[in-house]
C-alpha cells in the first residue's frame, strides 16, 4: 500500500512555494532545502526546512515542504506534525490535505485520514481508508470514481475487489443476524461450507434452505455441485434435473445436467442436454468440449466439429490441448493418421508451454 | 427393551471389530452377493508396514500376494510379501528387521481340507534380507522345469527363488543377476522374444532414499509426498539366457530410455503382431506402453496410441493395471486404477494398434469418484461370459480424512459386474473398509469360480471367497513345449471370449496362471489357442465345468 501512495507523491508536491513571500532568512533556507531535495539529500533538506519553519512559523509552504520531505524518506510519523500545521495555516489547500491524508493512512490512522482525503478528492486513497475503517460501501463508490480516472490501475482494481468482498461479507453478516433461519441464510452458510470443502455441512444447509423454499432458483444447482465435488454424480444429476425444471432457460443448469450424465456414461442423455445448453448460450468452450466427449462414440464427426470449435475459441489454453488430444483420438479411430499426427503436434506444442518440466518422461 | 439393548451392544462391538463399520453396513449383504469374506484357516499373516511419524513413502505402498501351486498338487497355495520394521527415524543405511519372523514373507501350502499350513521356513523362504523392505511378487517357471519360481521385489535388492521341485526354494539371485536395486514394485515374467524362455520385467517407482525422504503438508497433518517430489526411475528388462542367468537389456531394448513412476505392470500383444507388449501403470506421469518391435527393442508409444492419459488429457495416478479383453471383441484392453476424483480408466483397444480412454462409457467414472484403487482384476466372477472387475481400495494417506472429508483411508473393495462392456456396482459381500493394496485372483478351491486374495496394510489378508453360481465354466492350464512352459503370452479363445495367458497384472501381485472362462449356460466349449510360438490349436466341444490341461502341439 505504501508503494501505492509514494507512486502518487509527485502529484501532491506544491507548485506555489514562493520564497519571496517569506522572511529572507526563511526564504534562503527554503531554497537551500529545495536544492538539497533536488539532489536527493533528504536529511539536509529536512534540516533546512526545519530551520525555515523556525524562522517562518506561519508559513504553510514551509511546513508543507518539511512534511513532504519526511514523506519522501517514508518517515510518515514525523511528517504528520508539520503537515497538520500546514493544514491549520492553509485549510483549503488540497495538496496539504492529500499529503496529510497519505501520512495518516500510511500509519493505519484511516479514520483520521478520511476528512483530509475527502478534501483532497483523492478517491483511491479515500476508498482504502474507508475500507479499512469498515465502510466498504462508500469505499466501493470511491474506487469506481478513481478507476474512472485511471482505468485498469491494478492497485485500484485490487482494492475494488477487496471492497466488494468486504461488502458481501457485511451483507452476509447482516443476513445471518437478522434472518438466521431463512432459506437465504442457509444458502449463504452452504456456500461457505462448500468453499472450504466441507461438503456434508454444505449439503445439510442447502437441504435446510430447500425445505423452506423448494422453488428458489439456484439452490438445486448449487446443491448439485456439492454432490459433483464429491463425485456423487447420480445425486448431482437429480439436483441439476430439478434445477432445469425450475430454470429451463438456464444454460448453466443444462450444462451441469449434461455433464453429470456424461460422468455416468449416459452419453445420449448428456449430448441432448449439452446441445441444449449450447443453443441457450452458444460457443461456451466447456460446453462444447463436454459435448464432444458425449458425441465421441456415437457420432465422431459431430464430436470432431465440437472439439475443433473448442480449439478455435481457446487457442493455446489447457482446454485447447485437451480438445486436440481428443481430436487425435477421433482421427485415429476414423483412420485419418495425418490429421491425428497434426492434432498431436498441436497438443504437444500447447502442453510444452503449460506443463511443468517434471511431467516429461524422458 | 432387551432387544434394543442387545442391538446397541452389538453395534458397539461391531464398530470396534471392524474399524467403525456400522451394523447396517455389515447387515447389507444379501444372498446374491458374489463373495463372502472367509477366514483363511492357518494363515496368520499380518502385513506389517510399520507406519511412522516421518511418513516414509515406502511404508504406504506394500504389499503383494500370489496364488501359485508351488508343489504341483493341484491346489493353489498362497505367498504373501511382508514389508518390514521401520525405525522412526530410519538409520542410514536402513535395516528392516526382516530376520524377525514377524516380518517374513510367508508361503502357505493349501491342504486338501482347504486349510493352510505355513511352510515358509521349510521352503527356505524365511530370510528376505534385512536391508530389503518388501513390495511385490512375480511368479513364473523361468527354467521350464514345471515348477513355478518366485521373484520378490523390494525397496532394496530383489530376490529370485528357484523352485527346487521338492517343496523347497533356493535364492539364486546372485547367479541369475536379477537383484535390480532401488525401489522395485510390480514385476512379471513374460517371453518378449518368443524364444520359449520367460524374461522378467521389473517396474520401479522412483528414486527414494532415507536421505532424500521428506514429508508434505502442514506440520500438524504432515503426510506422504507425491511422486513428483522425487526423481523418476527407469524400469528394468531382464532377458533370460536359458542357463539360469539373465541379462539386463534395459538399455539396448529401449526400456531404460523412459523414466517414470512405475507401480503396476501387465503384458499382452495389443496389436496382434505376435510379440508381447508391456504396459506400465505410472503414478502421475504418462502411462507407458512399450510396443515390442519384434527385434529385441521396444518403443514407448502410449501417447501416440491413446493409452497415456485420461480422455480429458489428464495424467493418471496409475497404480494397478490389468490387460485383458473386457468387451469380448478379442482385443486386450486396459484397466488402470488410480486415486480419488480421477476415474479408473478403461483404455479400450480399438484395433489397428490404438486405444481410446473410455472411463465414462464403461461406467468407471461413476464407480470411482472418491476411492483409490490398487490391485485389480478382470475375471468372470459370475461365469456369465463377461469379465467383471474387482478392485482393492484404500487411500495412500493414512490421515487423508484431515485433508478431504469425502475421502477415507480405509475403503471396501469394488466389485463391478460387466454387462456387455459396461460395468455396474455389485455386492462384493463385504463393506468392511481396509487399506487395500495387493490382489491376486484364482480359483482357490477348484470349484469353478474365481476367488480373490487381497492384502491390506497392517491387517490380515482377506479372502473374498466366490459363492459360485449355476453358470458353467472351463479352467485351462497351458503347457508350452516350444513356447515357454507356462504358456504366458498365449491367446486363448473360448466360445468367443479371449484371455491372454499371464500371471501378471494387478498391483504387486501374481495370479493363478490357469485361465478361467465363464460359459454362461453353455455346457460345451470350443477352444482355440494361439501359442507364442505361433502354433494354433483347436478343440471342439470340450465338456464344461472342469479343468483341462492343453499341451502345445508340435505344429
Amino acid at each position: 500500500m505504501t508503494h501505492f501512495f509514494l507512486s502518487l507523491l509527485f502529484f501532491a508536491l506544491p507548485q506555489s512555494a514562493d520564497p519571496a513571500a517569506l522572511p529572507p532568512e526563511a526564504a534562503v533556507l527554503l531554497r537551500s532545502g529545495i536544492e538539497a531535495e533536488n539532489h536527493h539529500d533528504e536529511d539536509t533538506a529536512i534540516a533546512a526546512f526545519r530551520k525555515a519553519s523556525d524562522a517562518a512559523p506561519n508559513s504553510a509552504v514551509v511546513f508543507f515542504r518539511l512534511g513532504s520531505a519526511y514523506m519522501k524518506k517514508r518517515d510518515y510519523f514525523s511528517a504528520v506534525a508539520p503537515l497538520k500545521r500546514a493544514a491549520e495555516l492553509s485549510p483549503e489547500a488540497p495538496a496539504v490535505h492529500q499529503m496529510l491524508g497519505f501520512a495518516l493512512l500510511s500509519q493505519g490512522y484511516s479514520n483520521d485520514a478520511i476528512p483530509h482525503l475527502e478534501k483532497a478528492q483523492e478517491y483511491g486513497a479515500l476508498g482504502i481508508a474507508q475500507l479499512q475503517s469498515g465502510h466498504p460501501e462508500e469505499a466501493l463508490a470511491n474506487f469506481q470514481l478513481a478507476l474512472a480516472k485511471s482505468p485498469g490501475d491494478p492497485d485500484l482494481l485490487y482494492y475494488l475487489s477487496k471492497a466488494s468482498t468486504s461488502l458481501a461479507s457485511q451483507s452476509v453478516d447482516k443476513l445471518l443476524a437478522t434472518a438466521p433461519d431463512s432459506a437465504r441464510a442457509h444458502q449463504v452458510l452452504a456456500q461457505h461450507y462448500f468453499s472450504i470443502k466441507s461438503y456434508p455441512e454444505a449439503r445439510k444447509e442447502y437441504e435446510a434452505a430447500l425445505v423452506q423454499r423448494p422453488d428458489l432458483p439456484g439452490l438445486r444447482l448449487e446443491l448439485g455441485q456439492v454432490f459433483a465435488a464429491a463425485s456423487r454424480w447420480s445425486e448431482a444429476e437429480d439436483q441439476f434435473r430439478a434445477e432445469v425444471k425450475l430454470q429451463p432457460g438456464s444454460a448453466e443448469a443444462a450444462f451441469r445436467l449434461g455433464d453429470s450424465s456424461l460422468q455416468q456414461g449416459k452419453m445420449n442423455e448428456a449430448a441432448t442436454e449439452l446441445q441444449r445448453s449450447n443453443e441457450l448460450s452458444p460457443n461456451m468452450s466447456e460446453t462444447l468440449y463436454a459435448l464432444g466427449r458425449a458425441l465421441a462414440v456415437g457420432d465422431p464427426q459431430a464430436a470432431a466439429k465440437s472439439f475443433t470449435r473448442v480449439t478455435e475459441i481457446e487457442k493455446d489454453s489447457p482446454l485447447a490441448a485437451q480438445a486436440f488430444l481428443a481430436l487425435a483420438g477421433l482421427h485415429r479411430k476414423l483412420g485419418s493418421s495425418p490429421l491425428a499426427d497434426r492434432d498431436m503436434q498441436e497438443y504437444r506444442r500447447i502442453t510444452a508451454k503449460t506443463q511443468p518440466p517434471e511431467h516429461s518422461n524422458d | 427393551m432387551l432387544l434394543q439393548i442387545s442391538r446397541k451392544l452389538a453395534v458397539g462391538l461391531l464398530s470396534i471389530s471392524t474399524g467403525g463399520n456400522s451394523f447396517a453396513q455389515l447387515a447389507n449383504s444379501p444372498s446374491q452377493a458374489i463373495f463372502s469374506v472367509e477366514p483363511l484357516q492357518g494363515v496368520d499373516f499380518t502385513l506389517r508396514n510399520s507406519p511412522t511419524s516421518r511418513k516414509y513413502l515406502i511404508e504406504t505402498m506394500p504389499g503383494g500376494a500370489a496364488l501359485l501351486d508351488y508343489n504341483n498338487d493341484g491346489l493353489l497355495d498362497i505367498f504373501l510379501v511382508n514389508a518390514g520394521r521401520i525405525q522412526d527415524p530410519l538409520t542410514v543405511p536402513p535395516s528392516f528387521s526382516r530376520r524377525d519372523p514377524r516380518y517374513w514373507n510367508r508361503l502357505y501350502r493349501q491342504n486338501k481340507d482347504g486349510t493352510f499350513t505355513d511352510v515358509t521356513e521349510q521352503a527356505g523362504l524365511a530370510d528376505a534380507g534385512d536391508t530389503n523392505y518388501g513390495m511385490g511378487v512375480a511368479i513364473g517357471d523361468y527354467d521350464n522345469d514345471g515348477f513355478p519360481d518366485l521373484y520378490v521385489t523390494n525397496f532394496g535388492k530383489n530376490i529370485l527363488y528357484h523352485n527346487n521341485g521338492n517343496g523347497t526354494f533356493t535364492d539364486v539371485t546372485a547367479k541369475a543377476g536379477v537383484a535390480a536395486g532401488g525401489w522395485s514394485t510390480s514385476a512379471g515374467f513374460f517371453d518378449y522374444d518368443n524364444d520359449g524362455k520367460l524374461d522378467l520385467f521389473v517396474a520401479r517407482y522412483l528414486d527414494w532414499t532415507v536421505s532424500n525422504s521428506k514429508t508434505c503438508g502442514p506440520a500438524t497433518r504432515s503426510t506422504y509426498c507425491p511422486p513428483g517430489e522425487f526423481p523418476a526411475a527407469s524400469n528394468i528388462l531382464y532377458h533370460n539366457r536359458g542357463d539360469g542367468t539373465f541379462e539386463d537389456v534395459s538399455v539396448p531394448s529401449g526400456i531404460a530410455a523412459k523414466k517414470g513412476h512405475g507401480l503396476g505392470v501387465a503384458f499382452a500383444d495389443y496389436d496382434g503382431d505376435g510379440f508381447i507388449d508391456i504396459f506400465v501403470a505410472n503414478d502421475v506421469t504418462n502411462q507407458f506402453l512399450f510396443h515390442n518391435n519384434g527385434n529385441g527393442t521396444f518403443t514407448e508409444s502410449a501417447l501416440d496410441v491413446g493409452a497415456a492419459l485420461t480422455s480429458d488429457g489428464k495424467m493418471l495416478s496409475g497404480m494397478g493395471v490389468v490387460f485383458q479383453d473386457y468387451d469380448n471383441d478379442g482385443l486386450p484392453d486396459l484397466l488402470v486404477t488410480q486415486l480419488p476424483h480421477q476415474p479408473y480408466v478403461a483404455f479400450h483397444n480399438e484395433g489397428k494398434g490404438i486405444f481410446t480412454a473410455q472411463e465414462l462409457e464403461t461406467g468407471f467414472g461413476a464407480l470411482s469418484g472418491t476411492v483409490s484403487g490398487w490391485g485389480v482384476g478382470l475375471e468372470d466372477f459370475d461365469n456369465d461370459g463377461w469379465k467383471d472387475a474387482f478392485i482393492v481400495q484404500g487411500h495412500v494417506f493414512d490421515n487423508v480424512e484431515m485433508y478431504d472429508s469425502t475421502l477415507r483411508y480405509r475403503e471396501p473393495p469394488l466389485l463391478a459386474l460387466n454387462h456387455n462392456g459396461r460395468f455396474e456396482r455389485a455386492n462384493a459381500g463385504s463393506q468392511i473398509p481396509v487399506a487395500g493394496r495387493g490382489a491376486a485372483f484364482g480359483d482357490l478351491r477348484n470349484r469353478g469360480s474365481v476367488d480373490v486374495i487381497a492384502t491390506s496394510l497392517g491387517e490380515h489378508p482377506q479372502l473374498y471367497s466366490n459363492r459360485g453360481c449355476k453358470n458353467h465354466w472351463l479352467g485351462i492350464t497351458l503347457r508350452g513345449t516350444k513356447s515357454n512352459r507356462d504358456g504366458f503370452g498365449a491367446r486363448v479363445r473360448v466360445n468367443g471370449q479371449v484371455r491372454f495367458a499371464t500371471a501378471s497384472g494387478s498391483y504387486l501381485s501374481s495370479s493363478d496362471k490357469r485361465l478361467h472362462f465363464g460359459l454362461g449356460s453353455a455346457t460345451k466349449a470350443n477352444v482355440e489357442i494361439t501359442w507364442p510360438s505361433g502354433i494354433h490349436q483347436r478343440m471342439q466341444d470340450v465338456t464344461a465345468d472342469r479343468f483341462i490341461t492343453v499341451e502345445e502341439s508340435p505344429q
